[in-house]
């Protein structure tokens, strides 16, 4: 038996409930223990007595190389938008693919530009701006846009919608579309409290 | 005793580190991060050592000819000694603590507590490559310049000062200078340059990325502490190297033995 996401707590803990994923698709989780799963997906380090699944995997049995090349396969995308402050839009936007295929980079302009327009289309100069110069909506579309383009099998998400006006809402419904449409077969979690 | 060896230990990690990683140069976020570390930390620098390099070079040939009652070919030796060994290579160090060392201290405790360092990590970029390496490559190579540049100034512009204000003969220092100046003083400032730059950046980046606390009080703590260890490491260092090449220390208290 195995899951795309799955996370038992340290057994005696109040509180203490079982995440279990098994269908690909968008799933909405509310748990009490997300700020631990999100400890323990950071770095794929679940806590001592707790067990975490991903992809199909425990990934307490894995070695470290195997962790980090699960690492590569998953994605999260924080309320904040987790972007670094001293790059500007498009800096933050390609900064993983840049990292570790920059041959992508070349071919990598007309895909931000299609995904943006899927995902409801930006003001022209947001890619030129810092984080600290956008709003919360600009700062979650760029981290949501990076996430999306290294294609990940499975992508974990705060209320991306959460503190946002009526129209800013309704396009961040739209961002698991954009998400499936990418990654056909990928799976994608809203973890809420 | 136990935080003093785990800084220790931490810092000759990202010493190794710098230097086991420098191919991640070619990786090209990071050669982004050095070409802008080297911007902030010795191209934008330079302008403010101007004034200071001359006034020190004046100083010590005004002193050496007034006080000491000496002639030019003293006063351009000390200027030599002083100014090329000893006081360009100091005078950069603590101009790049003050301004990049507290710089780096700062922004890299900012973005541990801001979560920065975590989403680099969630996107499988190692911190120490993207952030340590570019930065100790970028200021060691920048406090090499701007030592190059204040030696140039103290002593071009100490020697220019010197024959308008104390009267003594400009061309007559000059004759002297490049009669005792000797390639290894211009060599051995270098090298230590070079070393001064990178344990500023790795004692900067150490503090930064270990603030001790996630509470904003903890990045001023991580701003002191860069300075105040990365001063006493550059004179320890200035020592050592001091008693490596030339058998003295501590102004000839501690020689070696013949």
């Amino acid at each position: 038996m195995s899951a795309l996401l799955g996370y038992e707590p340290v057994p005696d803990e109040e509180s203490s409930e079982r995440i279990w994923l098994e269908a690909p698709g968008t799933h909405c989780v509310a748990t009490s223990c997300k700020e631990e799963l999100l400890a323990a997906m950071n770095d794929l380090h679940p806590r001592e007595g707790a067990r975490l699944f991903v992809l199909g995997a425990e990934v307490g049995l894995l070695a470290e190389h195997e962790r980090r090349a699960l690492l590569g396969r998953i994605s999260f995308v924080p309320a904040h938008g987790g972007l670094i402050s001293s790059l500007n839009g498009w800096e933050n936007i390609t900064l993983p693919v840049a990292y570790h295929a920059p041959g992508r980079l070349l071919r990598l302009h007309d895909e931000v530009s299609d995904l943006l327009d899927d995902l409801g289309g930006v003001d022209d100069n947001l890619l030129a701006r810092l984080p600290e110069e956008m709003t919360l909506y600009e700062k979650r579309l760029c981290a949501y846009t990076r996430s999306v383009l290294e294609k990940p099998r499975l992508m974990v998400v705060e209320p991306l919608a959460a503190g946002l006006g009526p129209t800013k809402r309704r396009r961040a419904a739209r961002f698991a579309d954009a998400y499936h449409a990418r990654c056909p077969g990928g799976t994608y979690v809203q973890l809420e409290e | 005793m136990f935080a003093f060896y785990r800084e220790l230990e931490g810092t000759a990690h990202l010493t190794l580190h710098a230097f086991k990683r420098v191919g991640m140069l070619r990786v090209p976020p990071v050669m982004e991060e050095f070409v802008r570390q080297v911007y902030f930390t010795g191209a934008s620098a330079t302008g403010g050592i101007v004034l200071r390099g001359a006034f020190i070079g004046t100083l010590i040939i005004a002193y050496v000819i007034e006080v000491l009652n000496a002639d030019a070919e003293l006063a351009v030796k000390m200027l030599l000694w002083v100014v090329l060994r000893e006081v360009g290579p100091l005078i950069a160090a603590v101009l790049v603590i003050q301004r990049s060392g507290t710089a780096v201290a700062t922004e890299l405790a900012l973005r541990e507590i801001s979560g920065e360092i975590a989403s680099l990590r969630r996107m499988r970029i190692d911190p120490y490559d993207y952030l340590v390496v570019p930065r100790v490559h970028a200021m060691a190579l920048s406090n090499a310049a701007l030592t190059l540049y204040v030696q140039f100034i103290a002593v071009g512009g100490g020697m220019v000062l010197s024959s308008l204000i104390v009267g003594v003969p400009l061309d007559e220092m000059l004759t002297n200078f490049f009669l005792l100046a000797s390639p290894l003083d211009l060599v051995y400032s270098f090298i230590k340059s070079l070393l001064f730059g990178g344990a500023i950046a790795v004692v900067a980046c150490y503090h930064g990325l270990h603030p001790g606390s996630h509470s904003i009080n903890a990045v001023p703590r991580a701003a002191i502490r860069a300075v105040t260890e990365g001063l006493l490491l550059v004179m320890l260092l200035n020592v050592v190297f001091a008693y490596v090449v030339y058998g003295t220390a501590f102004f000839g208290l501690v020689t070696a033995e013949q």
